[in-house]
């Protein structure tokens, strides 16, 4: 068959593919052009080019409108969190994946079911008990809740990578005298980079678009997280769309640099578990 | 002490493996088991004032399942969403896969593109959608009037005819990049010969799909349409943030009623709102265990 013919042919898929591609990514790159536009340009038209952009919107954003506040608090919670998590996880996943013993089993079972139980059946009464025990519309309580939630998946994942590490590794370990501690610390958190690694990336992400948890615990304006701040900027400043838009730009912005860097461990890891 | 047969240091101390483990089971108890158990503690209870609780035994139930309009309206549109939208998920995403598949040069940056709403937050990719649905600037109006087609502008958000689909393409938009990215991977990992000897005999694309693709890729597919299930079934986040349930009910979701009836109410009773929970967690374990039971059961195509 000739050539132009064959590209006639698939023309229509090409151009359905662009169009997808468009209809997806078009949208971030409309808002990343209103970030640099202000409020009056924007109502003028909105689909114009940043000419000449407004750079200094940013520092407005982060000043005036409190987006500074919000950005920590998003970050101490985030990072806290997948800190914990990172820890707690790798050492259960350590322990449920290399030693034998009475309960393993029963052990991973009930961690793991934390991945299928619906958030819906613990968030009103999380409100109570933290409420309870002083930790409501606090960063620490908000940090607890979110290693809960993470917990499971953290587990399930390293838990996965940890059992296929060489067993020959760890005897000679042990006959070098390591302590199980040692052994943990210095074998398998090192060659299990990867696996922590793309967990720390995928809690990381997925805790910093958190939503549910957040309005449920925290309704202090000082307390509040990134997209909880942006929710609020926008009830009160509904029309301020140019401002808005600068807030979503923070808001994606680390997750556009992570995205940037390792696009493929992202996108492998958060199809994981569906794929078989 | 040296390990018996050849099993290699597989055992380890009482008090190890209890140092290893302990943090992640307090974590557990503490903020996952202790909350479902309080929560089925509430469903049965009403809570009049601070810490004066009432037990009133399946009332909440009874009440929930016989006098809450409410709750009805949010199950039908929580079930049309779920309906429609876990089908149009899997279905458009094996569509989109099977168009990457084919291959062109720019595959790898378009999936990587396609992939990007699925890392945003509901609450960026809600209001987005919030103006690219405004009845005065937003773009779909605006190109409906660019085409002519200005008859048909809308407030898409605004209209309860329209709301609940509305939220439901975003809700699309955002989800189908995943879809599509494991069906991909599915297919990457399909026997190159079996597709060979589809489009030697000449079989047209419809049928090779139905024929041979769906049921190939059936056990990814089952995978897809129980996340997609679960994750509308309990979908609030996206709701909450373009609609708050409105207008008139016509986006209302039994999470978002739930959450109403908790924090918006100004009744402080978590009673009922829990027993709305609980109702709805049993439903959804209910509809997932039928439908991979279902769903499993069929032929499959062994390759």
């Amino acid at each position: 068959m000739a050539l132009w013919l064959d590209y006639l042919r698939r023309a229509p898929l090409v151009v359905f593919l662009l169009l997808y591609t468009v209809i997806t990514g078009g949208p971030f790159l409309w808002v990343a052009a209103m970030a640099l536009r202000t409020t009056p340009e924007i109502l003028d038209n909105p689909y114009a080019l940043p000419i000449p952009p407004h750079w200094d919107k940013f520092v407005e954003a982060w000043t005036t409108s409190r987006y500074e506040i919000y950005f920590f608090n998003s970050l101490i919670v985030v990072a806290g969190a997948v800190v914990l998590v990172t820890l707690i996880g790798a050492m259960a996943a350590h322990c449920l994946s290399r030693y034998r013993f009475r309960g393993n089993r029963l052990a991973r079972m009930i961690i793991l079911s934390g991945m299928i139980l619906p958030p819906q059946l613990m968030i009103l009464s999380l409100f109570q008990i933290l409420l309870q025990f002083g930790l409501y519309n606090t960063l620490a309580g908000l940090t607890l809740a979110y290693v809960a939630t993470q917990l499971a998946m953290t587990v399930y994942i390293l838990e996965g990578f940890f059992a296929q590490l060489p067993q020959d590794l760890f005897d000679a370990a042990r006959m070098d005298g390591y302590s199980d501690f040692e052994i943990f610390w210095r074998i398998t958190l090192p060659i299990g980079l990867p696996a922590v690694f793309t967990t720390v990336v995928l809690n990381f992400i997925i805790l910093w678009n958190e939503f549910l948890y957040a309005i449920v615990l925290i309704t202090e304006d000082d307390k509040r997280t990134l997209p909880l701040g942006i929710m609020h900027f926008m009830g009160s400043h509904q029309l301020d769309v140019g401002m808005i838009a600068t807030g979503l730009m923070i808001s994606m912005s680390p997750i556009i640099v992570l995205y940037a860097l390792f696009s493929e461990t992202l996108i492998k890891g958060m199809t994981a578990g569906a794929v078989r | 002490m040296v390990p018996a047969s050849g099993e290699g240091s597989r055992g380890a101390s009482r008090a190890a493996i209890a140092a290893f483990l302990v943090p992640a089971l307090v974590i557990y108890a503490g903020f996952t088991f202790y909350p479902v158990l309080r929560t089925f503690y509430n469903s049965v209870h009403l809570f009049k004032g601070r810490n004066v609780e009432e037990f009133v035994g399946a009332r909440n139930f009874l009440d929930i399942l016989t006098q809450d309009p409410v709750f009805w309206k949010a199950v039908g549109n929580t079930a049309t969403f779920t309906i429609v939208g876990t089908v149009a998920d899997v279905l458009g995403g094996l569509l989109l896969a099977l168009c990457l598949f084919t291959g062109t040069s720019l595959s790898r940056a378009m999936r990587v593109i396609w992939f990007t709403p699925v890392l945003m937050s509901y609450v960026v990719v809600g209001i987005i959608w919030v103006w690219l649905y405004d009845y005065d600037w937003g773009l779909i109006n605006v190109l409906l009037r660019w085409i002519g087609l200005g008859t048909f502008e809308q407030s898409w958000l605004g209209d309860p005819h329209t709301a609940l689909w509305a939220v439901l393409v975003t809700h699309l938009w955002k989800w189908l990049g995943f879809n599509m990215i494991v069906c991909l991977a599915a297919l990457h990992a399909l026997p190159g010969e079996v597709l060979g000897a589809a489009e030697l005999d000449n079989c047209g694309w419809l049928a090779k799909l139905v024929y041979i693709i769906i049921p190939m890729l059936w056990p990814t597919l089952i995978n897809l349409l129980v996340l997609s299930f679960i994750g509308k079934m309990m979908l609030f986040d996206l709701v909450w943030i373009m609609t708050g349930g409105g207008p008139l009910w016509s986006t209302e979701t039994v999470s978002t009623y739930v959450y109403k009836r908790a924090f918006d109410w100004n009744t402080f009773d978590l009673g009922y709102p829990s027993a709305i929970a609980v109702l709805w967690s049993a439903m959804i374990v209910l509809f997932v265990a039928l439908m991979t039971r279902l769903l499993r059961s069929r032929d499959r195509l062994e390759f």
